[in-house]
Formats: C-alpha cells, sequence, structure tokens
C-alpha cells in the first residue's frame, strides 16, 4: 500500500492537479455560497472541461469543488440565513444569530475549522476503509452485485424523500428510462422506435443537467434580487480565527460529527442534510449549559452541522471507489468523470490502478486543505460574491446547460433530451417528487439489470442464486429492512404530525 | 503610418494600384483553388471528423485519439476526435455512412464493423463504406487466474467437453468479438460452454471473483492484470505468437483450429475519390507508423501494422465470413433487418 500511496501522492501533488484542486476549491464556495446555485450548478460548469482535462486534474478539480460546495452553502447559511445548499440548513439555525451580533467572523471562522477537521477525518477513514472494502468486494459475484445495487437504490429511496411512495416512485420512473436503447446484454433495441439516437440511451449526465439546473434556472426567475439586501448588515465581520475558549468548545461537537458525517456519508443517498441535523440534535444532548443556548448563536451549533457536512464527502467517496455506486449527484458525476477516462471506479481500480485510485484519496486530502487556506485567506472578499448579480450569472449558466449537454456526446439530440428531463425536474419539484432517486435510478439501472442477467446466465435461469449467495442475502435483508424502515418511520411522522 | 497631406494624392494612387493587384493575385487564387478542387490535388482544406464509435476513454478512444493528432501532423489541418458511441458502434457507423464523401468524415473502426452489421443491429454491411486501411491488430487471449487448475488450454477445454455446459466463459458482451472468440474457441473443442455477457467493465472482476473460470479478452484489456500476477494467459487467438507475450502458445500450435484477430482502421463514405483517399491512406501510415503511436503501442500491447486498402477489405471479407458463421451456428441474430 504505501507504494501505491507515495504513486498517488505524486499524481495528486503535481502542480496542475494542485491548481485544479484550488480552481474547484474557490469555484465549489462560490456556487455553494449563491442562493439558488447548487454544487450541482458548480459541477454542470466544469463538466465540458472534465472532458478534455487529464483524469488526475479532472478528479483534483472536481474534489475541491465537492469540498468546497459543503462550504459554501454555509457562509450564505450564517451570512443569509438561506442555506446555500441543503446541507448547510442545520448551521443557519446558530450561525445567522452571531452575524446578527456582529460576529460574522466568529460564526465563518468555526464553520470553516470544523469543516476542515470533519473533511480531513473522513479522509483518514476513507484511506482506512477504501482498500480494504475493495479487497472484499473484488469477491463478489453478479448475484452479490445485483443485490448491492438494490439495497443502494432501496437506501436513496427511504432517505430522500418524506414520503417513501414518492422516492420509490421517482426511482421506478428512472429505471423505465434507463431501459430505452440497447439492452446491456444482448445489444437488442428496447423503445428506440427506430431513431439512432435513442440507440444508445439516455446518458445520466444529460439527464443530471436537466433535472438540476432547469427548475432553479425556472425557480430563480421569480426571486431575483434575495442576495444583495442583506449583505449590508455585515458591515461589522469581527475576527475570523476562532479563539481558544472557541476551539475548546468545538471539541466534542466537531468529534460527534465527523463520525456521524462519515457513517451517514458512506450510506448512499442520506447524504449531507440528514447528518447535519442529526449531529447537531446530537451535539445539543451533548452540551451541558452552553455559554449561548441552542439556537441565538451556540458555537457548537455551527460546528457539529458543519463538521457533519463535510465528512459526509469522504463517507460518500467510499462505496463510490470500491463499488462504483455513487451516493448522490457529486459522487455520480464523479463517476461519469472516471468513466470518460476509462478508469471504471470499483475493486478492480486499486489492483489495475492502484497509483489512481490511491492518487484520488490523496486528492481528496488537498482539496480540504486548500479549502482551509483559501476560505481563511479569501473570507473577506468571497463573501462579496455572495451578491454577484444573478442577472447576469443565470443566462451563462443556461448556456452552460446547453453546451454541456451537446458536448458530452456531441450531439444535438442530447439538448433535447436535457430539455426534456429539465421539463420533468420542473414537474417533480411540483409533485413535491425528490429527483436524486430518479438520477441514481439512472446510473444505477443499467448496472441493475446488468448484474441481474449475468447472474442467471450463470446460473442457467435459477433465481435461487440471489439467496444461497451469503453476500447477496444479507444485502437483500437489508434493502428487504430499509423499505420497511421508510414505511414505518413515514407512517410514525404521518401520524405525530398535526 | 500617416503620409504628409502633399504626398497624399501620390499615396492614394500607390493604394489604388496596390489594391487592383490584390484584387488580381485574389481572382487568380479563387480561379487556381477551383482547378485545385476539380482535381482534389488540395485535399484537405479544412478539419477532418474523425469519429471514434466508442466512448471517451476505452482503447479504441486512446488509439484513435493519438492516431488523429498524428494524423494532422502529417495532413496540415485539424483532424478532430469526435466520440459518437453507441449500439456497439452502429451509432457511428450510421454517421459516417450517410456523410458527403468527401473525406471529411472518416471513421476509426474495428471488428465492431462487422459484428453489429451481422447481429442485424444496422441494415448495411461492411461493404457500404469505402476503406482507407488498416493501422493494427492485436490478439484476443483466453485467460484465466493465476492460481487456476488448468495448466494450459488443453486442460481446461478437456474438462469443458467432459462436462458440458458447467464451465463459464466471460467475455465483453454477446456478439462482440470476444463472445464470438470463446464460441469458435468451444466449437473448435467440440465443447458446450456457459458464456457470461460479463462487460468490458466485469469481465476481469468475474475471473478474480471466481464467477468465470476462464474469459476471452483483448490482449490490451488483460494485460495489467498479466503484469500484475493476477491472470494467467493459456493461449491466444492469433495465427501467429504475439511479442507481447511471446511465451503464450496459439491456440491453432495446440490443435485448436481458431483465427480471430481485432483489427481497428479506417473507413470513409462510399464514393469517395480516390485521390483523396490516397492522401489519408499516406497520413494514416505515416501516423501509424509515427514514435508516439508506436511508443503506445508498446505499453498497451497492440501491434501496428498498415495495411493498404486492398489487402485491408479481402482481410475484411474473411473476418466478415467468419463472424457470420459464428452468429448463424450460435443462433445470434436479432430479430432485425440483415
Amino acid at each position: 500500500m504505501g507504494d501505491f500511496l507515495m504513486a498517488g501522492f505524486s499524481q495528486a501533488t503535481a502542480p496542475s492537479s494542485l491548481i485544479a484542486t484550488a480552481i474547484g476549491s474557490i469555484l465549489g464556495i462560490v456556487v455553494g455560497m449563491i442562493p439558488g446555485m447548487t454544487i450541482s450548478t458548480g459541477i454542470i460548469i466544469v463538466l465540458p472541461l472534465t472532458f478534455v482535462l487529464d483524469p488526475g486534474i479532472s478528479i483534483a478539480l472536481l474534489l475541491g469543488l465537492y469540498v468546497g460546495g459543503m462550504l459554501g452553502g454555509s457562509f450564505a447559511a450564517i451570512m443569509l440565513n438561506i442555506p446555500g445548499t441543503p446541507s448547510a440548513a442545520a448551521t443557519a439555525v446558530d450561525g445567522h444569530p452571531l452575524v446578527e451580533r456582529g460576529e460574522a467572523g466568529r460564526a465563518l471562522g468555526v464553520a470553516v475549522i470544523a469543516s476542515f477537521i470533519g473533511g480531513l477525518f473522513s479522509c483518514l477513514c476513507l484511506l482506512l476503509i477504501a482498500p480494504r472494502l475493495a479487497d472484499v468486494a473484488l469477491g463478489f459475484r453478479a448475484p452479490d452485485l445485483f443485490s448491492l445495487v438494490l439495497l443502494g437504490l432501496t437506501v436513496i429511496c427511504s432517505f430522500a424523500a418524506k414520503s417513501w411512495i414518492k422516492g420509490l416512485l421517482a426511482a421506478a420512473i428512472g429505471l423505465a428510462i434507463v431501459t430505452v436503447g440497447q439492452d446491456p446484454v444482448m445489444g437488442t433495441a428496447r423503445f428506440t422506435f427506430g431513431s439512432t439516437d435513442l440507440m444508445s440511451g439516455v446518458n445520466f449526465l444529460t439527464a443530471l443537467i436537466g433535472l438540476f439546473a432547469i427548475p432553479q434556472l425556472i425557480g430563480n426567475l421569480a426571486s431575483t434580487e434575495t442576495g444583495t439586501r442583506v449583505l449590508r448588515t455585515t458591515a461589522r465581520f469581527g475576527r475570523v480565527l476562532p479563539k481558544l475558549s472557541d476551539l475548546r468548545r468545538m471539541r466534542v461537537p466537531v468529534a460527534i460529527g465527523s463520525v456521524v458525517g462519515t457513517f451517514l456519508g458512506v450510506l448512499p443517498g442520506a447524504g449531507g442534510p440528514i447528518a447535519a441535523f442529526l449531529s447537531y440534535d446530537y451535539a445539543q444532548k451533548a452540551t451541558k449549559n452552553p455559554p449561548e443556548p441552542f439556537g441565538s448563536g451556540a458555537i457548537e451549533g455551527i460546528a457539529a452541522p458543519e463538521s457533519a457536512n463535510n465528512a459526509v464527502t469522504g463517507g460518500a467517496l467510499v462505496p463510490m471507489m470500491t463499488l462504483g455506486i455513487p451516493g448522490d449527484p457529486v459522487t455520480a458525476i464523479l463517476v461519469g468523470a472516471l468513466l470518460v477516462h476509462g478508469l471504471a471506479p470499483g475493486p478492480l481500480l486499486f489492483i489495475e490502478r492502484p497509483d489512481f485510485a490511491y492518487g484520488v484519496i490523496v486528492s481528496f486530502f488537498w482539496a480540504n486543505i486548500f479549502n482551509l487556506l483559501i476560505a481563511l485567506a479569501g473570507l473577506r472578499l468571497l463573501i462579496k460574491l455572495i451578491a454577484l448579480p444573478r442577472t447576469i450569472l443565470m443566462p451563462a449558466i443556461a448556456i452552460l446547460c446547453v453546451v454541456g449537454a451537446y458536448s458530452l456526446r456531441n450531439s444535438v439530440f442530447d439538448i433535447y433530451v436535457m430539455l426534456f428531463f429539465g421539463v420533468l425536474g420542473l414537474a417533480m419539484r411540483w409533485l413535491d417528487m425528490p429527483v436524486v432517486p430518479l438520477l441514481l435510478a439512472l446510473v444505477l439501472g443499467g448496472q441493475l439489470e446488468e448484474h441481474m442477467r449475468v447472474a442467471l446466465t450463470g446460473s442457467q435461469g435459477d433465481y435461487s442464486v440471489f439467496f444461497t449467495s451469503p453476500f447477496s442475502a444479507v444485502f437483500l435483508s437489508l434493502a428487504a429492512i430499509s423499505v420497511v424502515w421508510s414505511v414505518i418511520s413515514s407512517r410514525r411522522t404521518a401520524g405525530g404530525a398535526p | 503610418m500617416q503620409p504628409a497631406p502633399r504626398y497624399r494624392a501620390d499615396w492614394e494612387n500607390v493604394m489604388r494600384d496596390r489594391q487592383r493587384s490584390l484584387a488580381r493575385i485574389a481572382v487568380t487564387g479563387i480561379a487556381l483553388a477551383c482547378v485545385a478542387d476539380v482535381a482534389s490535388a488540395q485535399f484537405p482544406e479544412r478539419a477532418i471528423e474523425f469519429i471514434i464509435p466508442f466512448d471517451a476513454g476505452g482503447g479504441a478512444d486512446i488509439e484513435g485519439r493519438l492516431l488523429a493528432e498524428q494524423m494532422s501532423r502529417a495532413l496540415g489541418v485539424p483532424v478532430v476526435p469526435i466520440n459518437r458511441p453507441g449500439a456497439g458502434g452502429a451509432v457511428a457507423y450510421t454517421y459516417v455512412k450517410n456523410a458527403e464523401p468527401d473525406g471529411y468524415t472518416v471513421s476509426w473502426n474495428s471488428n465492431s464493423l462487422l459484428t453489429m452489421s451481422n447481429l442485424g443491429n444496422v441494415e448495411f454491411g461492411y461493404e457500404a463504406m469505402d476503406h482507407i486501411g488498416r493501422v493494427e491488430f492485436q490478439p484476443m487471449v483466453v485467460a484465466v487466474a493465476a492460481n487456476a487448475r488448468w495448466a494450459d488450454l488443453g486442460a481446461l477445454l478437456d474438462e469443458c467437453a467432459a462436462a458440458p455446459n458447467t464451465l463459464r466463459i466471460s467475455n465483453s458482451g454477446t456478439g462482440s468479438a470476444t463472445h464470438l472468440g470463446a464460441l469458435a474457441l468451444a466449437s473448435a473443442a467440440g465443447c458446450e460452454a456457459v458464456h457470461l455477457p460479463a462487460g468490458t467493465r466485469r469481465r476481469n472482476a468475474t475471473i478474480l471473483s471466481g464467477e468465470a473460470d476462464a474469459m476471452v479478452a483483448p490482449l490490451t484489456g488483460a494485460l495489467n492484470l498479466v503484469k500484475a500476477r493476477r491472470f494467467r494467459v493459456l493461449a491466444t487467438l492469433s495465427p501467429e505468437r504475439n511479442a507481447v507475450i511471446a511465451d503464450a502458445p496459439t491456440a491453432t500450435e495446440l490443435g485448436y483450429d481458431v483465427d480471430f484477430d481485432l483489427f481497428r482502421g479506417l473507413s470513409v463514405p462510399s464514393g469517395t475519390p480516390a485521390a483523396v483517399k490516397t492522401a489519408l491512406a499516406d497520413a494514416m501510415t505515416q501516423a501509424a507508423q509515427s514514435e508516439p503511436f508506436m511508443k503506445l503501442a508498446g505499453e498497451v500491447g497492440f501491434t501496428v501494422a498498415p495495411m493498404p486498402a486492398a489487402a485491408f477489405e479481402a482481410l475484411m471479407q474473411t473476418e466478415d465470413t467468419k463472424v457470420r458463421a459464428i452468429i448463424e451456428s450460435a443462433n445470434l441474430l436479432s430479430s432485425g433487418t440483415r
């Protein structure tokens, strides 16, 4: 492992990779910060770039963006009380009261430090867990992989939606869309209506651009002036580097947030928002007699969710790297970016290209370091960008959506596909249906079918292989548990709420 | 530079003369260009689309991109690699077949041109296009896990013959060249195997997990794991031994009559002028023998062997017959058209 880690280190520490990490981090902080833009928007901006850049460099760029975006979202949450990303909502609760007291710097400083520690902790977990998990995963056969992907999908559905029916429905739509195009095993055309364009199916990156960017753009048409008005209140900034007493108070909440975040990151679909609120809750219970009560500017209430939402990033890289199963849109893009360069994430990556696999982990480490440095050094400057005029930003993003959709396969048809998904995304938003299960069903659906059919080819049509293989049996029961659990918990909330 | 006022009249005369002569040059130039265009001696005058039938990042893409770059140096115009993946190459080949036959749309091809047409995924065959030539070839290999119980290909196939439908051989997909290679091998040995269509991404993993007993793969797809001592190559399906893995015997040597190499070359729409094809062929050969391309060949394990159009077409005809025979005997024809 040592040799490969060194090889990965030299790959990820090349000047070009480091510059890409830094650019990604700055871009991530900015897009995360501007309300109405999310990390997904940032990814759409850099997507066309990742096809031409060297794989190590594009991964560095995307990881910087991922880590930076998590932090940027919190900046908006703290400064404007508008979470830039859903993961940052918990931070607003205690972050914004500090800003109103003229201690913006203090709140931001705590957020930056907590994010850094959370990210670093998850990076360490990634380094320790991923290679071992990859070793185990090498033994997985087609039935096991089928059940694992199915587990991933059910977990995503149960976490992503308030209503599990809507979650499952979204995933089912995604799975139905996957069947368009050539069947993955025999190559027979399905639902193509004689069109060559449809033969290659729907690329999930095209769908992602439409699903995430278009509803956001339309939503922004309704409100174009949120940013500027509040920023004036930030005249008093205060010191940024946390005082020793603050650092001491952060210890326990950051530890809680790091562990909770990393763990929930590993579960596909759980992600930032849940980790942030859960660790906020734990930190509240663990803190006796806080100097400021929770909800009115407690340092602990910023530190816990901030460390948690950044720890999610490293956790989410574990199943992405070792199993090729992404847990959120960002890791789905990372899978796409790796595939574009012929580097299929999965257990084999650690054997065939260990230098690259470890390079990704080291890049993630650098992303956290850069994030800290950039955030601390450029905080006052970056904060000003919250007020970037969206009348300029939004048209630019609209153009990038079209460019991104086209450049994926050099196909004008894909632009229409992207627009179709934009309309679908709007409809789903209107119906209060989550889009993440749909997107991940698009990513995982092909694998699900392929594994199932290869398994059945191997067993010559005998379905019992899914239950006789121990791994598969465990995954299937976990999948059943996750569905039952989400049914029960949604019943309970439905019953409990007035 | 602004001339002084009293010279202005002269200056204007000079300018008028100059404009006239410029106009004359332009007219002559256009006339020459027209003549040249008719004779096609000027090909190429603008960028050439180099269509890659597979996703970015695969072997076809990496090798194709480098070839395009080197061809661009030889031709003096940009040769722009464009991926048009999908449907086992059908998307790209359909696009190129229907393009203007002027030499500005070139397809990077492979055995996929023969497999996708014989499977019935499109309504045309390889003859529907003109071919510039072959660039490279590589063998397919039969590989097993390093610690597998079979000492050689004979042992593997004997076991397959002794217990029909138990030995599992994985391939890159039903109807792909690797699947056809495995089918040909099994029929040469007179045995029935279970063919796992594991796909290019999972194929190697099925050997490591023990899910498949053996696999047929392009040499370039297996070489990393052979070097890492995880895989053992039992044989190549080539007529001759390959320098990259010189100690691996050929199936023919071992008494199994299978000879099925993977080629890559260039095709253009049918009806492209002969002079244009010659220019492309020259550039192709030059690019194939360029230092960077030879270096890549050494690294990943294919053999650079440019072949002129006539020989290439003859090769494709032989291979097409083989492919069709295997597909028909294995009953793989899709409900399609051809």
